[in-house]
C-alpha cells in the first residue's frame, strides 16, 4: 500500500489513541477548515462546524477502511457531507420550484477552474474537458461549493429538469471516461 | 432533451454520484444516507465516487482554524467525570449516618465511560459501566417520536453488533457482563419495535468506545 500517514492516524484514532487524534487534527484541520469555509461561506459557522467534524472523526474513525481509499479522501468526504447537510437544512435552502436568490449565481471562475496539474488529477481534468463546458462547470460547482440542482439551474439559466439530465449524463460519461 | 429513465444499474450509479456531488435535497440525502448503512453495494459505489472525484479536493485552500478548536473538541468528547463530593457535617454521628446513606444510594465508581453523540441532532447519551451493569442516560437531544426507536448495540472486536435493547427511558440500566476497554457502544435508529433482524437496519446515529475511567 502507498504510504498514507493520515490513514494511519485515523486507524490509531479508532483505537481511542488520543495522541494520534491530536496529530491527525494538526495534520488535517487547515484543509478541512478550507472545505467548510468554501461550502458554508461563513467563517463563524465553519469554525463551529469544524468542531462537529472532529467530533465525528473520533466517533466514526473505526468505520474508515483503508482498502476503500486514502485517509484525506475519507476526511474530506465526511467534512463535505456535514457541510452539505447544514446547507440543505438552512431555512432558506432552495428546494425544487422555490424562488431563488440572485446571489447564488456566481459566474466568476474560482480556484476550481484553475488548471489541476498532478498526475491523478490530470485524468479527471481531461475527462471534465470532454464534457460540454457548462456541464463541467456545473459539476465542479456542485462538488466544490455544494450547490444543489436548483442553485445550478438558476446559475446556468436552464430549467431544473434540464440540469438534472445534464448532470446525470455527465456523471455516467465521467465514470466511463475515467474507466474506474 | 428528454429525461428518459435510466436502467436500474445506471440509476444507482447516478444516485451515488449525485449524493457525493451533494446535489440531492434534504429528503433525498437522508434516504441515500440510510441506504449507505444498509446496502454495502451502494456504499461501495459512493466510496468509488468519493475516490473518483477526490482530485477536485485540490481546489480547497488550506485555512488555519482558530486556536482552541481542538481543546473544545476534546472537552466535548472526553468530559471529566463529575467528582463526588463528601460534605462535612458538624456532628460525627451525622457524618456516619449520611455516609451510610450515601454508600447505599450511590452506584459504585464506574469502570468505563462512553459518550455517544449524534453530531447532526445533538442527541447525546452518557454511558457508564460498573461491574456487570451498564447505565445509559440521555443528556441532550430529543426523545424519539412514535415513528422510530433507538436501539443500543455493543460491538466486540470484529464480531457483528449485538443488541442490548431499545433505549426507551431517559436513564436505563442494562446487564453487560464482560465489558472491556475497546468494546464499542453504538446507537441506531430503527423502526418501532426495534431492528427486525440481528443487525442494525437504520442509520448508526452515534458510537463510542468504552474508555477506562
Amino acid at each position: 500500500m502507498e504510504d498514507d500517514p493520515v490513514a494511519r492516524l485515523i486507524e490509531a484514532t479508532a483505537k481511542a489513541d488520543r495522541a494520534a487524534f491530536r496529530s491527525l487534527y494538526g495534520a488535517t484541520s487547515a484543509k478541512l477548515m478550507g472545505v467548510l469555509i468554501r461550502i458554508l461561506g461563513d467563517r463563524a459557522e465553519a469554525e463551529e462546524a469544524l468542531q462537529e467534524v472532529y467530533t465525528r472523526v473520533w466517533l466514526k474513525a473505526a468505520r474508515f477502511d483503508v482498502a476503500r481509499g486514502r485517509g484525506m479522501t475519507w476526511l474530506i468526504a465526511l467534512t463535505r457531507n456535514l457541510a452539505i447537510d447544514r446547507l440543505r437544512q438552512r431555512p432558506d435552502a432552495p428546494h425544487d420550484g422555490d424562488e431563488l436568490l440572485a446571489q447564488v449565481s456566481d459566474p466568476t471562475p474560482r480556484a476550481e477552474t484553475r488548471l489541476i496539474a498532478s498526475g491523478e488529477a490530470r485524468r479527471i481534468q481531461d475527462c471534465l474537458d470532454q464534457l460540454p463546458p457548462d456541464r463541467a462547470t456545473a459539476l465542479r460547482g456542485a462538488y466544490i461549493a455544494g450547490r444543489s440542482y436548483a442553485d445550478l439551474a438558476q446559475a446556468a439559466g436552464v430549467p431544473l429538469n434540464t440540469m438534472r439530465t445534464w448532470l446525470r449524463r455527465a456523471l455516467l460519461a465521467l465514470k466511463g471516461c475515467m474507466g474506474t | 432533451m428528454t429525461d428518459t429513465p435510466l436502467p436500474p444499474d445506471d440509476a444507482d450509479e447516478v444516485l451515488a454520484g449525485e449524493y457525493v456531488l451533494g446535489l440531492l435535497d434534504l429528503p433525498e440525502r437522508s434516504a441515500a444516507t440510510a441506504r449507505i448503512t444498509r446496502d454495502p453495494a451502494f456504499a461501495a459505489r459512493v466510496a468509488a465516487w468519493e475516490n473518483r472525484l477526490s482530485p477536485l479536493n485540490d481546489a480547497y485552500p488550506e485555512t488555519a482554524p482558530p486556536p482552541g478548536t481542538l481543546a473544545a473538541v476534546e472537552a466535548r468528547l472526553f468530559p471529566k467525570p463529575a467528582r463526588r463530593r463528601l460534605w462535612t457535617w458538624g456532628a460525627a454521628g451525622a457524618v456516619a449516618a449520611s455516609l451510610a446513606l450515601w454508600l447505599a444510594l450511590t452506584p459504585p465508581q464506574p469502570d468505563y465511560l462512553a459518550t455517544l453523540a449524534a453530531a447532526d441532532t445533538g442527541l447525546t447519551f452518557q454511558a457508564q459501566v460498573a461491574g456487570d451493569t451498564l447505565t445509559i442516560t440521555r443528556i441532550a437531544g430529543p426523545a424519539p417520536d412514535a415513528t422510530y426507536v433507538l436501539e443500543l448495540w455493543v460491538i466486540i472486536g470484529d464480531a457483528p453488533p449485538r443488541s442490548l435493547g431499545l433505549l426507551t427511558d431517559t436513564t436505563q440500566t442494562i446487564a453487560l457482563p464482560g465489558a472491556a476497554s475497546g468494546q464499542t457502544l453504538a446507537i441506531s435508529q430503527e423502526p418501532p419495535g426495534g431492528s427486525p433482524g440481528d443487525a442494525p437496519t437504520g442509520p448508526i446515529l452515534a458510537l463510542a468506545p468504552l474508555a477506562p475511567t
